[in-house]
This record gives structure tokens, sequence and C-alpha cells, in this order.
């Protein structure tokens, strides 16, 4: 009998207690730890971080808690440049999160090694398995930016082809744009009427694709205003706009054969602040009553402020600008507005360079393609066909 | 030899900085930020040649008496006071914080920009009442948008309906929101869209040296 | 009469809206506000952050757009303040600088909180697109000191906190181009950053394609979005105050639009009648 208890028992007491201290373990003791814990190079960044992921610990209360035992609170992040440790606390992060991005003292660091240690409520601890070694490097391209790049070069290799047989003396027709057409008269006016005209590149730097736009076209109306003796006036918002613009008017004039008639006064800085060089343009209108004016390049709320006061003095206006949300108020104020993109195609249309006209018909081509994707995602979309929305998001 | 130096220059740059773009390297990183350095530093001496420009235009009109001269004696005092005390204070004390320079700043400036914004409201009635016209079909569109975006836009939309009608008490803000979220988006991205097309062809004839008269003259 | 409304004379536009702004601000109306799910998203996003948990608010406007921008930031600061999580203040504009630091510091005494424990005023550090890139490395290499001239290092909430990665929103009020020119190509682009975005009423209409791409997370529109927001914390201020002369003014440029409209018609349809005979 006592054998038999020995033979049986033993091995059932064992089970038993093994049964019992497991359960106080998993009832009091360590929480399970975090799974499917990796450490991988960031990428596409400058070499100066690690990315640890993992699953949380099956006794996470953001995981509702699977038996309800448990309630992990958060994580620690423990990291080593030995496998064996000594491991150090790197950041406590709340429990539910499963990721961190290890960006301390990279810079010619040695290879890694990681540990994510969950921690409940009771301060108890369990650590997951060590991963790595890993090492933070840079990368020579941006795998996230490879179907940016393929966009743009395939959109610039069309606008090559177009220059290029622009080049070879191709013809390219351009659509009537009424604001440029308008310039001309704008200026016949002014001279008629011996008062001078204005022109505003609005708040946009240098750097801005649309201040430059408005250059190109300022250097085209100075050659006019050179010729027919019309007085041109461009108070500047930005000190290196205004620097650039003396230089583009004093060529202008050169070009039409009438260095003398330039003067440095017409060309001036007011104030690189939005309001007050709002006031100080509207203060010139009011006191010099120019016959015309151009709103060229980037503004902002400052606009109509411009343009009312310009319609009240009986202005000829014209508008050009990239900025969306002010050209409302500009096509509500103004005789014509150059709307978005006509404004990078006015240096094209007023030059009628043949290189310049062939860029222009490139962007056509462009646009169509720009629609043709718009057009056959949206017929797919509505058939339930997903690829072409879901490549799109893939590239963004 | 004027033209040619930039054109180079802007030709490497445009180039360098496209490519930069797909360059997440450290080096690449450390590139861009030298080169927004440089930009940062060219302003200032710019910014000189500005104010020279303004002390001369304000001084000529002073001594020639010219037409509401006056009003140049104010731009000095504005450009000399502002300067001295920033200047002082930034000597005499941490940082900007607090001071006459604060005082100024809130007690003149603050006033005289909220006031010149708040023209806007004043000029987009003018303009509404004086040009907002339903000429054509497209006109009509956009004023009947618009009507219905300013009745949903201010409270009292939604409270002058509530007398109307009983059902959907919020009529005019939704309307107003289904206008933002959806004809709105949409035509914003269309401009957006060409705006982008337009810009990426003006700046590759900025860098192919075909577009070139913002250099101005010479040869 | 009606050629006398056809060319009526600005100034009697000016004088009702003038009118039109001052009665009902004396008469201090109230109306009920309806709340824009773009709005109600930032309530929810800055709701759902734990105590301790750092907002950065970025003050990008001038003294000009003052009077819809303040309201938007006092409502949203009361909310960070009273949920104890920790804000970070900074601008991109110049004259942000000041408005951004007296701001945040008369919010923060409304609450018990202190300086460099519970907010962190940065001020302004020329150069956009480098402030915010250097800032996604490390915060403390483009504000070594804070706007008083204290070196962030001595500000104990700052310990903890160095780059994006330790910041849970940043929310951008702005009057320019700052939210679709600066923080979402560099900061959202670049980090990931989390960004929503108070803005005034001229431009926020050109903010909506970023709003449904994801881009931000919420959009609080002019001076309407502050008095929407301050409904959401239950605690009205100069936004909800400010909706009865947005009110009124927006039913005036209503009937303004409408009577300019009945008058060209009238007049063209005179016109074309007297054509015919």
């Amino acid at each position: 009998m006592i054998q038999r208890f020995r033979d049986v028992g033993l091995p059932i007491g064992l089970a038993l207690c093994w049964i019992i201290l497991f359960s106080a373990s998993t009832a009091w003791g360590q929480p399970a730890p975090p799974t499917h814990v990796e450490a991988v190079d960031t990428p596409n960044d400058t070499g100066n971080s690690i990315t640890v992921r993992w699953q949380i610990s099956p006794d996470d209360k953001a995981g509702a808690g699977v038996d309800g035992k448990m309630n992990v609170v958060g994580y620690h992040i423990l990291r080593s440049d030995d496998p064996a440790g000594p491991f150090q606390l790197l950041q406590e992060v709340a429990g539910g999160i499963t990721e961190f991005r290890d960006d301390d003292g990279m810079a010619g660091s040695p290879a890694y090694y990681y540990r994510v240690r969950a921690v409940d409520g009771a301060g108890e601890t369990a650590d997951s398995e060590t991963v790595g070694p890993v090492k933070a490097t840079s990368e020579w391209f941006h795998t996230g930016k490879v179907y940016i790049l393929i966009a743009v070069l395939l959109y610039s290799a069309i606008l090559v082809y177009c220059i290029y047989h622009a080049r070879r003396g191709r013809e390219f027709f351009v659509r009537r744009i009424a604001g440029l057409e308008a310039v001309d008269e704008a200026i016949g006016r002014a001279t008629e009427m011996g008062r001078p005209i204005l022109y505003t590149l609005g708040l946009g730097g240098i750097s801005n694709i649309a201040t430059i736009a408005s250059l190109n076209i300022l250097g085209e109306v100075a050659k006019r205003t050179a010729e027919y003796e019309t007085p041109l006036r461009v108070p500047c918002y930005d000190p290196i706009v205004m620097n650039v613009v003396r230089e583009v008017v004093r060529s202008s004039y050169s070009d039409a054969g009438r260095p003398d008639a330039y003067s440095e006064d017409n060309v001036f800085f007011i104030t690189d602040s939005q309001f007050a060089y709002a006031a100080a343009v509207d203060g010139i209108m009011i006191r010099e009553k120019p016959a015309a004016i151009f709103y060229q390049g980037h503004f902002y709320a400052e606009s109509l402020i411009l343009a009312e006061t310009g319609n009240s003095v009986g202005a000829i206006q014209i508008a050009g600008t990239d900025s969306d949300a002010q050209l409302p108020f500009f096509i509500t104020a103004c005789d014509y507005t150059l709307i978005g993109e006509e404004l990078f195609a006015a240096s094209a249309y007023l030059s009628r360079e043949p290189l310049i006209m062939g860029s222009l018909k490139g962007q056509d081509y462009g646009k169509a393609l720009v629609l043709a994707a718009l057009l056959v995602g949206t017929v797919l979309e509505i058939f339930g066909v997903h690829w072409v929305s879901t490549f799109f998001q893939a590239a963004s | 030899m004027r033209r040619q130096v930039p054109l180079v220059l802007c030709f490497l740059f445009g180039i360098t900085m496209t490519i930069q773009y797909y360059v997440p390297s450290r080096f690449s990183e450390d590139l861009k930020s030298e080169v927004l350095n440089w930009g940062l530093i060219i302003g200032p001496f710019a910014l000189v040649l500005a104010i020279a420009t303004l002390v001369r235009l304000h001084y000529t009109r002073i001594q020639r008496r010219s037409e509401n001269w006056p009003y140049s004696i104010v731009v000095f005092v504005g450009l000399i006071v502002m300067a001295v005390v920033g200047t002082v204070q930034g000597f005499t004390s941490q940082g900007i914080s607090g001071g006459p320079f604060e005082w100024i700043f809130n007690n003149i400036q603050v006033p005289m920009d909220a006031t010149m914004f708040a023209l806007l409201a004043f000029f987009i009635a003018s303009a509404a009442y004086r040009a907002f016209r339903a000429r054509t079909l497209e006109a009509t569109l956009l004023l009947v948008a618009a009507l219905l975006v300013m009745f949903g836009n201010a409270p009292i939309g939604d409270l002058i309906w509530q007398k109307i009608s009983p059902v959907r008490p919020n009529l005019p803000s939704e309307v107003r929101q289904w206008i933002l979220d959806n004809p709105n988006l949409s035509s914003r991205r269309a401009i957006i869209m060409g705006i982008s097309l337009g810009a990426i062809s003006q700046s590759l004839r900025i860098i192919l040296g075909i577009e070139r008269s913002y250099l101005g003259g010479g040869e | 009469m009606i050629e006398k409304l056809m060319s009526l004379d600005r100034r009697y536009v000016f004088a009702l809206v003038g009118l039109a702004v001052i009665i009902p601000t004396l008469l201090m109306i109230r109306f009920p506000i309806y709340v824009s799910q773009p709005t109600q998203n930032i309530y929810d996003f800055i709701e759902g952050l734990s105590e301790g948990e750092v907002v950065m608010i970025a003050f990008d406007y001038g003294p000009s757009s003052l009077a819809e921008l303040n309201p938007m930031a006092i409502a949203v600061l009361r909310h960070c303040f009273r949920k104890r999580l920790r804000v970070i203040g900074m601008t991109l504009w110049p004259v942000g600088a000041t408005l951004g630091d007296t701001l945040m510091r008369e919010v923060a005494h409304e609450f018990d909180t202190t300086e460099g424990e519970d907010y962190v005023y940065l001020g302004y550090r020329p150069g956009v697109t480098n402030v915010l890139l250097q800032m996604g490395e490390d915060i403390s290499a483009v504000f070594a000191e804070d706007y008083s001239g204290t070196p962030i290092s001595e500000h104990p909430m700052m310990a903890d906190v160095k780059n994006y990665n330790d910041i849970a929103l940043v929310v951008d009020l702005a009057a320019g181009a700052s939210v679709e020119g600066a923080w979402i190509p560099y900061t959202y682009t670049g980090y990931k950053q989390k960004i929503a975005a108070g803005v005034t009423g001229v431009i926020v209409s050109q903010l909506y394609p970023y709003l449904q791409t994801g881009q931000l997370v919420g959009l609080m529109p002019g001076l309407l979005g502050a008095a929407e927001y301050e409904k959401l914390i239950e605690q009205p201020g100069k936004g909800t105050a400010g909706m009865s002369a947005q009110s009124i003014v927006h039913l005036l440029v209503i009937v303004l639009v409408i009577v300019g409209n009945v008058a060209y018609f009238t007049t063209r349809r005179r016109e074309q009648n007297a054509e015919v005979y």
C-alpha cells in the first residue's frame, strides 16, 4: 500500500504542488512577458535610431487582461551592448504600447541587444527574450519615396521631351489667358491717364515659386512700361526679393533701350510685417491713384484689403496667385485673375519663348496623366476593384 | 559671366537639393541644414540694403517736403524706437520677455495690426455687395454655395432654421460642413494638382536655365 | 431707388457692418453652438491622453489675427491644464513670440501649475524648416534656452522630452501657411507626428484636403472653432461671445448679397425692356 502510494501518490503530489505553485505564480507572481519582440534598424532615417516592437503581454490590461488575473501597466525597454548584460533601463512606456524608437546616443554606437520587460501593478516584472544585435545605420535611398521619384522622373521626361521639340521649331497652341491679354490694355490706360502702375509681388520670399513666376511677369511688364515711359512703382515686402526686383526692372529697362528711365527709388522696401505692408500699399494707392495695379505672387489675408482699395481708386486690376484661399477675393474684386497654374504659365505666354512654351505643353500632358489616373481609379473603385487606390495609398 | 555663374550655381544647387530629397543619410541631412542656414545668413545682409532704401526714400521726402512728408517722420520714430528699445533690452536683461519692448508690442503693434485685419470684415461686405452677382450659371452656383456656407457658419443659421422647421435642427451647419467636405475639397484638390504640376515645370525650367528673367540683366 | 442701391457708397455698407458688430456685442446675445466634427476630433484626441503626456502648441500668428486665434489657444490650453497634461509652447512667427508667452502664463495661472514642470514656453527661432527638422532629433539643439532665457535643461519637464517621439500632439494655431507649408510636410511627413490645427476663418477651407487624408487630426475653423471648443470644455469665453457679432454680420452679408443681386437683375431687366421698345 505504502509502496503503491509511493508509486502513484508521489508523482501526483508533485504535480499538484507544481500546479499550485504555477497558479500562484500566475495569480500573484510574475506577469507573462511580451512576445514576438524584434529590434530593427529604423528604415529610411539618418542612422540615428533602432525601432523595437513587441506584442503586448497576455496580461496587459489593453488586451482585455485575458483571464483578468494580471494587470500589466507598462513596459520597460532595456538595452545592452552585450547579450549577457547587464541591461540598462532605457525608457518606460505605458501598457498597450507596442513600439519604441530608440534614438539615444546612436552616433558611432556599437550594435545593441534589447529586452522588453512587462511590469504589473504590483511591481512584478517579466523579461522577454533578448533580441539583437542591431546597429543603427543610415540609408542612401529613401525606399518610401520610390513612387514619388518615378512620378517626378516621368513628368520631367515629358517636359524635357516637349522642350526638345519646341527647340526644333515646333509651334504650340496656347489658349487665350484673358488676364495676360489685358496687360497691354492696363499699361496703355495708365499711359493715357498719365498715372503710375503699381506692381506688388505679395508676401512670398525668394524661394517661393509664385514669387519667381511674378518676377518673370514683372520683367515683361517693366519692358512695356519702359517703352511707354509710364512710371512703375514696386513696393516690396521681402528684403531679398527687393534686391532681385531691382535687378529685374533695371534689366528690362535696358532691354527696352531705356536704361535712363529706370529709377531705383521706384523699387523700395516697406516692411516685412503683413498688415503694415497692406496699410502702406493702401496708402500709396490712395495718394498716387495708380491707373493699373498688378497683384502677382503669394498672398494671404491682405489680398482683399489691397484689392478693394485698388478698386475704390478706379484702377484696372490684374491679379495672379497660387494661394487658393485668396483666389475668391481676387476674383471678386479684380478685373482679371490668373488662377494658380496660369500664374506659372504667364512668363511663357508673355515672352512667347519657344522653350518655355514647350514646357507648358508638357505640363498639359502631365495633367492628362493625372486625370487619366483619377478617371480609371474612380471607375475601378465603383466596380469594386481597388488596386489603383491601394497602389496610390502605398505610394503616398 | 554675370549670368553664367548664377546659372551654374542654380543648376548645381537645384540638382543637389533634388537628389538630397531622396537620400536620408546623415551627410545629406547635414547638407540640407547647412544650405538652409546659408539662406538665413543672406537674409540680414539683404535686410540692411532694404532698410537703406527705406531710409533714403523717406529722408528724401522729408528733405524735399514732398506731399504728406510728416508721415516719413513717423517711419523714422517707429524704426529708431523699436530698434533702440529691443537692442538695449536685449543687452541688459535675459531675453525680450516683459519690459518696454513687450509693452510697446502689446499696446501699439497689437491694436494696429488687429485693426488692419478687422478691415477685412468691412471689405468682404462691400465686395460681396458690389461684385458678387449671379451673372452666369457658374457664378450662380458659387453664390448659392457661399450663401449656404455663411448661413451655416454662424450659430444664428441653426436658430433661424429651428424656428422654420422641426426636422434636423442643425441642418444649416450640416449643409455647410457637407459643402466644405465635398465640393470645396475636390475643387481645392484640383487647384493644388494644377499648381503643383506648374510649380514642378517652373522649377525644372529654372534649374535647366531656360527661365532666367529672375536673374536680372547683364551678360 | 434701384439705381441708388446699385451705386450705394461703400461707406454705408461699412457703417452697417460697424453697427452689426457693436450692437450684438453690447447686448451680449448668446446663440446655441453646434460642434462640427473636425473640432470634436481635436477635443476627443486631447481627452484621450493620459496625465503627464505632452502637447505642443505652436502660436503661429501675429497680433492681427489674435482676436480669432487667442480664444482658441485659451480653450485648448485650459483643456490641457485641466487634464494635467504638460504643455510646450513655441512659434514659427517672430511676432507670435510675445503673444504666446503672455497667453500661456495667463492661462497657466488659472490652474495649479508650475513653470518648468507643467509648461515651458520656448519662443521663436528663425529658419522654419531647420527648426522643425531639428526638433525631430533634439528640441534642445534648437531651443537651448526658453523664451525668458532659462536653459531648458533646468526645466524638470524637459528631462524626458527629447523630440517629437515624446510629444503626443502638436496643435498649430495658424494665420498663415504654417500648417500645410511647414508642420505637415516636415513634422507629419518626416516624423509621423500627430498634428491638429486651428486657423483663421479666411484660410480654413484650404486645409480640408489635409483633414480628409488624415494628415490632420482635427481642425478648428476661426472664431467659430474657438466657440465650439469652449462649448466642449464647458467654459464659454471670447469665442462664444464673438458668435453674436459673427452671426449678425453673416446675416448682414447674406442680405447685402441678395439686395445687390435683386438690384442688379432689376436694372438689367429694365435695360433689356428699354432695348425692346
